[in-house]
């Protein structure tokens, strides 16, 4: 199903009702009728993003007490436009306003509607919302969810590729896609609701479902969603972290946010506060080797700390957003949040609400890394020493940035042309040149090999034209030697050589984003000098292969 | 700066022209910018202030700027990531006119960019 194509149809309140009916081919009506009938009357009920008005005016024909909130204050000026004009024992009252802070009373309505929203919000504002909604029902009252799922097996596929094709419609127009509801079944026992009745159309990638409150234990508070404790050690999260690392940067490897513990914290442990992708919290736990500490993984949306506070993905948003929806708050003593250094670059202290109920914390930024953390909660450092807050470019984390940036290339460059080149030979029956593509595949490896292990000696320069130059040569002559040790023929080498050149320049250019202490200032300055270089040296390096393939091989 | 130095003064001139500057009357000497930066540029400086020792070093991660409790920090920031794949978004969007958003969603960027990002 296509929901993800809503963002673009809510920019027109007059024909979002027709288009979005066109979009889910007719469900949407169907769910609105599902739910009409699930409504009794003479009841309080209050929508969460009414858009339209279309379900809220016909709740409220139906003799009930109806506030409908949207945040979208264009879709609220539509609505009150359609004001029903023949409501009789119903009422009707349209606001702009958002689950965060709903305008009723606690225990104070029978009945909460939200159809298509749960795929706005992120996991923990999913859980912000349940708890909100489970404070403003009476008890034993109804909320009546419809939304997009993911449906289970085959369907999924389909649901997938329908997703994707949406997904890029929307990049082209640049409006932000919606989120997968993932986790949602799980949070609904713990903070307090039964599933009454559930239905699904479209092999189940639409579904509404009737959630009843529950009072058992808590009375006046919800409860917390808290996840299930993950593995970080054993065979199967190294996998996870060869994952990570090698597709980690294209796809992102989220872990459910929230609260985790590392060995049995209670309430005078410390608090450790970092992203929500699986490397690093794999890292994280490994680190602090069964330290009894509470691990707070906000949600990062699955990138890691420095890169997600760049890109708004860390910040103060997102850790407001994880102490309102866990209970962070209430299990320690403790009142001190333990950032990753790194993360300063998205989190602004100054900024965050200071000794309030929302926020009673005080934050200190932990060292660069995580291996360093035991050693900074032991010696609770006034000044953290040098090798706690400098990030160095080691040798291992350029190899490990190098593993990464290979399978970057070769996926989104390298691959289809060289599938191409070996479907073309097969066609030829050129299968004893096959090799050919294999040396060439080895060659740009070798190329990103060297300019890892060799990377600190351009320090000389900071610009990185000068650096690709630089490797460039390097590599022409310890690439080339291997490659003569390999056909013992000069001229095929000579021949090459403008390939070795061009595959480390351009491999040093895109590794920028690797190394540590690049400035965006710097690489934007250089790019265009770069690409007009990259066109002229590919197209080069392409003919003389090509020259080189056919006349000396 | 003398008075009639101060009133030739342009603010917005300066600024474009410096990287990263800790202003001394501003700073509180606390020490937090030292704290956070990942390359060690703020220093201490004899008056017990800060200073920034080595500019065309910086990065313009904004962590020193966010976090400096008396807004002691002008830094001229580029938005973005230092990334070459980031450097050929902003010069394509720049060709069509469009400013100060990222392709791969992993700067700082306005709320309209789609969420797919290159940064694991």
């Amino acid at each position: 199903m296509a929901v993800v194509y809503m963002r673009k149809l809510e920019e027109e309140p007059e024909t979002y009702d027709s288009k979005f009916t066109a979009l889910t081919k007719g469900v949407n009506v169907e769910v609105q009728n599902w739910i009409l009938n699930r409504i009794n009357n003479s009841e309080f009920i209050l929508e969460i993003g009414c858009g339209t008005g279309v379900l809220a005016s016909k709740m409220a024909q139906k003799g009930n007490e109806v506030i409908a909130i949207d945040k979208n204050f264009q879709m609220i000026n539509y609505a009150m436009k359609n004001y029903p004009s023949d409501l009789t024992g119903g009422k009707l009252l349209y606001q702009k306003g958002s689950f965060k802070d709903l305008p009723t009373p606690a225990g104070s309505q029978d009945v909460i509607v939200s159809k298509f929203l749960l795929s706005e919000l992120r996991p923990l504002e999913q859980q912000i919302f349940l708890r909100n909604v489970w404070r403003m029902l009476k008890p034993n009252g109804r909320l009546i969810i419809a939304a997009e799922f993911v449906p289970t097996g085959f369907w999924k596929l389909t649901f997938k590729i329908k997703r994707w094709w949406y997904k890029k419609k929307l990049k082209s127009l640049r409006i932000k896609s919606t989120y997968l509801v993932k986790w949602f079944f799980k949070y609904l026992e713990p903070i307090g609701f039964k599933i009454n009745t559930q239905i699904k159309w479209k092999h189940g990638s639409i579904q509404a479902i009737e959630l009843q409150k529950v009072t058992d234990n808590r009375t006046i508070e919800p409860g917390y969603y808290r996840p299930k404790a993950k593995r970080f050690k054993g065979f199967r999260a190294q996998l996870r972290i060869y994952r990570c690392i090698f597709t980690g940067q294209v796809d992102r490897v989220p872990i459910e946010p929230g609260i985790y513990q590392s060995g049995n914290p209670n309430e005078n442990s410390p608090i450790i506060v970092t992203a929500n992708y699986e490397f690093t919290y794999i890292k994280v736990m490994r680190d602090l080797k069964g330290l009894d500490a509470w691990v707070l993984c906000v949600d990062s949306n699955g990138i890691n700390v420095w890169c997600a506070a760049r890109g708004n993905d860390f910040g103060n948003i997102q850790l407001l957003e994880a102490i309102e929806a866990t209970d962070i708050k209430n299990i320690t003593q403790r009142k001190t949040l333990l950032l990753p250094q790194l993360s300063a670059g998205g989190v602004a202290v100054p900024q965050l609400p200071k000794n309030s109920e929302k926020f009673p914390f005080r934050v200190r930024y932990g060292p660069v890394w995580s291996k360093d953390i035991r050693r900074f909660l032991d010696e609770n450092p006034i000044q953290k020493p040098e090798r706690m807050k400098l990030a160095k470019f080691t040798l291992y984390h350029r190899t490990r940035a190098g593993l990464t940036h290979i399978s970057f290339l070769f996926r989104k460059l390298f691959i289809l042309p060289l599938i191409t080149l070996a479907l073309l030979f097969s066609i030829f029956l050129w299968f004893n040149k096959l090799w050919w593509i294999g040396e060439l595949s080895l060659w740009i490896i070798a190329a990103n090999f060297f300019v890892v292990l060799l990377f600190p000696i351009s320090e000389f320069t900071r610009r990185f034209i000068f650096k690709g130059i630089f490797f460039g040569i390097i590599n022409m002559i310890l690439i080339g030697g291997l490659s003569y040790l390999i056909h013992n023929n000069l001229f095929y080498v000579l021949w090459q050589l403008c390939f070795y050149f061009w595959i480390t320049f351009f491999s040093t250019m895109s590794f920028s984003g690797y190394s540590m202490a690049t400035s965006p200032r710097e690489i934007q300055e250089e790019y265009p000098i770069f690409s007009l270089t990259n066109k002229i040296l590919m197209i080069l390096s392409i003919i003389s292969l090509t020259l080189g393939f056919l006349f000396l091989t | 700066m003398t008075e009639t130095n101060l009133e030739s003064f342009n603010f917005t001139e300066f600024v474009k022209d410096v990287l990263i500057f800790i202003d001394k009357q501003v700073c509180n000497g606390c020490g937090l910018c030292a704290e956070v930066c990942p390359f060690g540029l703020p220093q201490p400086h004899d008056s017990g202030k800060y200073e920034i020792s080595r500019p065309e070093l910086c990065t313009e991660c904004s962590a020193c700027k966010r976090n400096c409790p008396t807004q002691a920090i002008i830094l001229n920031e580029r938005k973005g990531c230092g990334c070459l794949w980031n450097a050929r978004g902003v010069a394509k969007k720049a060709k069509k006119g469009i400013l100060n958003e990222n392709s791969c969603g992993c700067g700082p960027v306005s709320e309209n960019t789609s969420n797919n990002s290159c940064c694991g």
